[in-house]
């Protein structure tokens, strides 16, 4: 951005010149200034930040039960390197994530009634009712832009809407919530979007993890929490998932016959043929049907044991390529191990995808697909960003040439 | 008399009185900004919220949906009390996730936020 200091009146009308700090070359610079003194204005220095020249790439995250500081979104940021902090100074319950280079923007902010108001009109969170699209679209257009905006900020914990927080275009904004890819308006704004498909079981023993420790809290509340939300769910959010260029869906094992307790996973990554800047990641040869289960001679495993399936497939009419992990990781050397026989994985140096996986360790899932795959799809947008941004730099220069 | 005079005076003199009261002022605040500076900001204490807190409103939610339920199993209100609970319950959990990951030490968070100061500076040789 580039930030040019407004000197006073009586600066201007003498022989200073006006400087402004060094920036990018394609940056454009506004000036302005006072014709005529007066004494009664206040001679304080003004700044003005010009950020005209970046477009941000939009990326849509959309998945179910609120937003705030989700796995994928720690990892996402972390790909792109520096951990990604609420801003300070201001609201401490703000759900705003921001870091160097990508700013985490969740869209509950974006709920036109809150709390109370959805009581009393009997509407759920999951329902467009309660959001006000219009908002969304513009100030999305606006940060794609490089305009900052007021963003409202929707209290989880008391259910209010708190006063705005301003927010500067980030060079990668990424929009995690219910509805990204509701609005038509809003989804051509994205650049990339993904979508997280839990399975009913997986749902619920996720659901009970986390929510028997609350007091209050039994299986019978849980149980009818998600049954009530489900018919708004499935007629609002679950369509979403036919315009996601990648869905990640998350089932339970197929390696363990009868398991209930939600441990070990089948995870999917879908992603979509034809998209820009995209290339899916695949298993020994593209377009082919491949079953392979890495742990034999070379690599022992321990019980179950992990299986990878990749193939070609439709889906919602759409051409896509899957790519299919069941069971766990339990050593260094099988995450390397697999890492080395995928291929497009959009890394920078071998190794890339377990390094990321180790560094969050402590995430959940970094011991199964859902990990593995929300990396990938990490390096996926990093790839798709210097794409988009080495595409603009030379688009410019096209456009002079002819 | 006087107040003949007086009233006679206030309606005459206010014109006069402003405007150089008006140019004073300017180069008055000059000679002295810090004396002219408005306090007019508003100091809002944004508390974050303590994890007690949300238990006790989570607990609450549970029973008045279980209540609201109780009437009229699929109705909005019903549906909306639900969600209330699930909205809550990530709520509640996020604030777990957030002190277990490094609300303990208060001089680490500080460190985290102003590492240039003289208590969170390091050297490395």
């Amino acid at each position: 951005m580039a930030v040019s200091t407004i000197y006073s009146t009586q600066a201007l009308n003498s022989t200073h010149f006006l400087t402004s700090s060094p920036s990018s070359s394609s940056s454009k610079q506004v000036f302005f200034y006072r014709r005529h003194q007066s004494q009664t204005n206040r001679r304080f220095n003004t700044i003005i930040t010009c950020a005209a020249q970046q477009q941000t790439v939009v990326i849509g995250l959309a998945a179910d039960s609120g937003c705030g500081k989700s796995t994928f979104m720690r990892r996402l940021t972390s790909v792109f390197g520096g951990a990604a902090e609420p801003p300070k100074g201001g609201n401490p319950d703000s759900n705003t994530l921001i870091s160097d280079m990508t700013s985490v923007i969740c869209l509950d902010d974006y709920h036109s009634l809150d709390r109370t108001g959805r009581k009393e009109k009997g509407v759920t969170a999951l329902d467009p009712r309660a959001n006000d699209f219009d908002l969304m679209y513009e100030q999305v257009k606006a940060l794609k832009s490089g305009i900052a905006v007021e963003k409202p900020i929707y209290n989880h914990v008391t259910g209010l809407l708190d006063a705005p927080e301003l927010i500067q275009p980030p060079k990668i904004l990424v929009i995690e919530g219910l509805h990204p890819m509701f609005d038509e308006r809003v989804r051509d704004l994205l650049d990339f979007s993904i979508y997280l498909d839990i399975s009913n079981e997986v749902k619920f023993a996720w659901k009970i993890q986390r929510d028997m420790a609350e007091r209050g809290h039994s299986l019978e509340s849980i149980k009818a929490s998600i049954e009530a939300r489900k018919p708004d769910f499935d007629a609002f959010i679950d369509p979403q998932k036919q315009y996601a260029d990648a869905v990640i869906e998350v089932l339970p094992t197929q390696l363990i016959p009868d398991d209930n307790e939600g441990k070990v996973l089948r995870v999917r990554l879908i992603m979509k043929e034809g998209v820009k800047y995209f290339s899916p990641v695949y298993l020994f040869d593209e377009g082919s049907t491949i079953s392979w289960i890495p742990c034999g001679r070379k690599l022992t495993c321990s019980y179950p044991g992990i299986k990878f399936d990749y193939a070609p497939d439709s889906y919602f009419d759409h051409e896509v390529s899957v790519v299919e992990m069941d069971g766990q990781f339990d050593r260094l050397d099988e995450l390397i191990y697999v890492e080395s026989h995928l291929s497009n994985l959009s890394t920078k140096f071998y190794g890339e995808v377990t390094q990321q996986m180790l560094k969050h360790a402590d995430f959940p899932g970094s011991n199964n697909g859902t990990g593995l795959f929300q990396t990938i799809v990490g390096l996926k947008i990093r790839d798709l960003y210097e794409q988009l941004i080495a595409n603009k730099a030379t688009a410019p220069a096209e456009a002079a040439k002819a | 008399m006087t107040t003949v005079a007086a009233t006679g005076l206030n309606v005459a003199t206010p014109r006069a009185v402003v405007l150089p009261a008006a140019r004073l002022h300017a180069p008055v605040r000059l000679n002295y900004p810090w004396k002219f500076v408005s306090m007019n900001r508003m100091v809002m204490s944004v508390k974050a919220t303590s994890e007690g807190e949300i238990s006790d409103k989570v607990e609450k939610s549970i029973q008045e949906a279980k209540e609201t339920c109780a009437d009229d199993p699929v109705s909005g209100e019903c549906v909306a009390a639900w969600d209330e609970v699930e909205e809550l319950s990530a709520a509640a959990s996020h604030a777990r996730d957030k002190k277990k990951a490094g609300g303990s030490d208060p001089l680490e968070e500080y460190c985290s936020d102003n590492p240039e100061t003289d208590e969170c500076r390091t050297y490395d040789n």
